[in-house]
């Protein structure tokens, strides 16, 4: 949730690495601060190794100069689609559409189904710590239960009047992001909507489709889709033991 | 071999310890940093990406951030990850310990808003008939406050408020009430005794006012200075003969090599729960029995959301919506103010924004149209209210749980108070009025607010006093047990305010710096 000085704040953090990004001032006091770089050519702790000992196994691949020039490769998006391992069938089915129902292709923008964020979400969740887990297939399973006990067929089957008899109940404003539902499929419900609207506004098939300049559905794909942001990569990352 | 004793050690790189390194080192004083993360390089380490480009297309990695809410996945590599440092609380008392160990730390990233604690917070004891008052006054810090704006370039609006101190902006900011809702919301708060202000805030240089631009290169320049990267400080040593700090041992975080490093004196300035874990594994400066204890930091939340019926449908007319205003501290300022709470809490309101999906119950093409009807049509308040620091809200030393380099970490036990709750209410309670008082259609009051910790801005585990048996540091920022030990970050609050605390923290440690120069100069340290 962001209120109007945290969306200047944001505003002001990006403009900063935006700033940081162009202004000359940081990297030049960061370079300031390093070692001055080895000479060009020189191979990776020549300083030292031409005292014999411990060398070892340096100095070997590229060699000097700059190396070749970069082949170029392409994401794992832009060549398949993601195979859903983690749900039951009966729960994927049920998830299919729900994420159909809450976000359905509308105004040329493509929805849940066409951006794979089904297959996505059975991803996420299943690398996920428990509790998610469980939020999920528990809620998914309710679904069907509800399904079953008043149509008597799978949630994935039934019409759109049956499906709103079914999630309109368990539907729930919720205006405070930590306030979840304590009904565990209430909260399911909850955290799906937000969810399946993020997997679907984040995904390559909706940035290709110019979906990201349509906004209106909130979450937080608009600003971020088309256009790129500033990632940070791992930081001079550790050895894990 | 490049060993050699130093003046002072200064453990961490932030505002607090960049502003002792600054300070130190222009007297003539030589200081060794260690700090416990990398040097982030900006070009190399960052790359511009479409979400779909990232692992978990924006999610983050499940369970590397649970507790930083202000993470994403684009940022994540900014913060500690709690998997390699752990903390641990009770399941009933969820705390967001929000931590960066880049050089700079958390000096790279915060929000850059800049006020001076009031007497209504050093004071606190006599304003708020309970708990305790800090050993200064603003008059003590003022002077300091003063040279750490103009270092940071505070701008900001006088206002003449005492719980709202003025400072010395490098430049003044205009009350800006063009909008009809900002006009609407100055006609309503008059006659209920609520001042209108701005924000003020730090310009920095290029937009960025961290130690690593404002503080550590004045340090760098003396040629006083010696910066050691991804150094973990596992423990402060002592001389047995003595009892006084001799130095450091610390690990590097690639090989986890284990290092002492020598000193005179140790200034610890990791930030307060670092530090306070620090000095806890070191067994040291706590014969008062408080480190530790009366953690606190500040409530974010509240959430008051209204529409302008006018402005519904998009059809606002020009000059209605926009704008923001700044509300300082406004209850429990007199004896007379008698509410359900003490201290006090800021607000801010904004004009023209919309509701989110979550703020209905609705799906499909329902929700599309409230969405739309409602979009742009929004006025907004949220607040930072003052938690009340309490012994029982504490930290201790988990034995059972290392982090990656064998370091025990911190259990956290903070609970808020029905002072807190009452608080929140009130704020709610008074954006609500406000607002149908306007006229305005309010769809969204929740009084709610993000657990301890959220705000960032914990403090209080080693706070200071004039009497050692209640408190760890003296007025000083020195320890008073050991007399060659400082702690010159958040720790040493005694009470946080509404306040974002970074001028206090850099105006005390300014403070603090001086005072061990002068200790050093007189050979009293």
């Amino acid at each position: 949730m962001v209120g109007p000085f945290d969306s200047i704040t944001i505003m002001k953090r990006r403009r900063f690495m935006q700033a940081l990004a162009a202004a000359p001032a940081v990297p030049a006091l960061i370079a300031q601060q390093a070692p001055a770089p080895p000479a060009p050519g020189a191979a990776p702790g020549a300083s030292g190794a031409g005292r014999g000992g411990r060398g070892g196994r340096g100095g070997g691949g590229f060699g000097g100069g700059e190396g070749p020039a970069l082949i170029e490769v392409i994401q794992p998006d832009a060549a398949g689609d993601t195979v859903a391992r983690f749900f039951t069938t009966a729960q994927f089915n049920a998830l299919k559409k729900l994420g159909d129902t809450f976000m359905p292709a509308v105004n040329g923008a493509p929805g849940a189904l066409e951006c794979g964020a089904p297959e996505f979400l059975d991803f996420l969740i299943g690398v996920s710590p428990a509790d998610r887990k469980q939020l999920y297939r528990g809620g998914l399973d309710a679904l069907n239960a509800h399904a079953t006990a008043k149509f008597a067929k799978p949630f994935a089957d039934l019409d759109a009047k049956q499906i709103d008899a079914v999630i309109r109940p368990l539907l729930v404003a919720t205006p405070w992001a930590l306030d979840a539902p304590k009904d565990p499929v209430m909260h399911f419900i909850a955290s799906f909507r937000t969810d399946i609207s993020e997997a679907t506004r984040n995904s390559r098939a909706w940035a290709e489709s110019g979906g990201a300049g349509r906004g209106g559905r909130g979450g937080r794909g608009g600003g971020i889709g088309g256009g790129g942001q500033l990632m940070w990569l791992p930081i001079d990352p550790i050895y894990k033991s | 071999m490049a060993i050699k004793d130093y003046d002072v050690l200064i453990v961490g790189s932030g505002h607090s310890g960049g502003m002792a390194a600054k300070i130190l080192t222009e007297k003539g004083i030589s200081c060794l940093m260690l700090n416990a993360g990398p040097e982030a390089d900006y070009a190399k380490d960052r790359v511009a990406k479409p979400v779909y480009e990232m692992p978990f297309h924006g999610f983050n990695k499940p369970g590397r951030l649970s507790h930083v809410t202000q993470a994403n996945e684009a940022n994540s590599e900014q913060w500690v990850d709690e998997t390699e440092v752990p903390y641990t609380a009770p399941p009933d008392a969820p705390y967001n310990w929000v931590r960066v160990r880049l050089l700079g730390g958390r000096s790279l990233f915060w929000s850059r808003q800049s006020f001076r604690l009031s007497d209504f917070e050093f004071n606190a004891a006599e304003i708020d008939g309970k708990g305790d008052s800090w050993p200064i006054r603003l008059a003590d810090l003022a002077p300091y406050y003063s040279r750490v704006e103009q270092i940071f370039r505070v701008s900001g609006r006088k206002e003449g408020l005492p719980q709202f101190p003025d400072g010395d902006f490098v430049s003044q900011t205009n009350l800006n009430l063009s909008s009809g809702v900002m006009q609407k919301i100055s006609e309503l708060a008059k006659p209920r005794g609520i001042p209108l202000s701005t924000m003020r805030s730090s310009a920095g240089i290029n937009g960025l006012a961290s130690s690593i631009n404002l503080l550590l290169p004045d340090a760098m320049a003396t040629g006083k200075l010696q910066i050691v990267s991804n150094a973990i400080v596992r423990e402060v040593t002592t001389d047995k003969s003595t009892g006084l700090v001799n130095g450091v041992h610390y690990l590097d975080r690639h090989s986890r090599r284990e290092m002492h490093a020598k000193a005179r004196v140790v200034v610890v300035a990791a930030g307060t729960l670092e530090s306070t874990r620090l000095l806890m594994n070191s067994g040291l400066a706590n014969s008062s029995g408080v480190m530790g204890h009366y953690l606190h930091d500040q409530i974010y939340g509240v959430r008051v959301l209204a529409s302008v019926p006018e402005a519904q449908d998009g059809k606002a007319p020009p000059g209605l919506m926009g704008g923001n205003v700044f509300i300082p501290r406004f209850r429990n300022l007199t004896k007379e103010d008698k509410r359900n709470f003490i201290k006090g809490y800021c607000m801010m309101i904004g004009g023209g924004g919309s509701p989110v999906a979550t703020d209905f119950a609705e799906y499909g093409e329902e929700l599309q149209k409230k969405l739309t009807h409602y979009a742009g049509s929004c006025v907004s308040a949220s607040i930072y209210g003052e938690r009340v620091p309490r012994f029982e809200n504490h930290v201790s030393i988990n034995k059972t749980v290392n982090d990656e380099w064998g370091i025990p970490v911190l259990h956290i036990e903070v609970r808020d108070s029905p002072n807190e709750i009452n608080q929140a209410k009130d704020a709610a309670d008074t954006a609500e009025e406000l607002f149908k008082s306007a006229g305005w259609e309010v769809i969204v009051k929740t009084d709610r607010y993000h657990p301890p910790g959220y705000s960032i801005h914990e403090v209080g585990t080693c706070r200071m006093g004039d009497n050692p048996k209640t408190s760890v540091l003296n007025k000083w920022n020195q320890s008073h047990d050991i007399k060659n030990l400082f702690v010159v970050d958040g720790a040493a609050f005694v009470t946080c305010g509404w306040q974002n605390p970074t001028m206090t923290i850099s105006a005390l440690s300014m403070r603090a710096s001086e005072r061990l120069a002068e200790l050093m100069k007189q050979g009293d340290v």
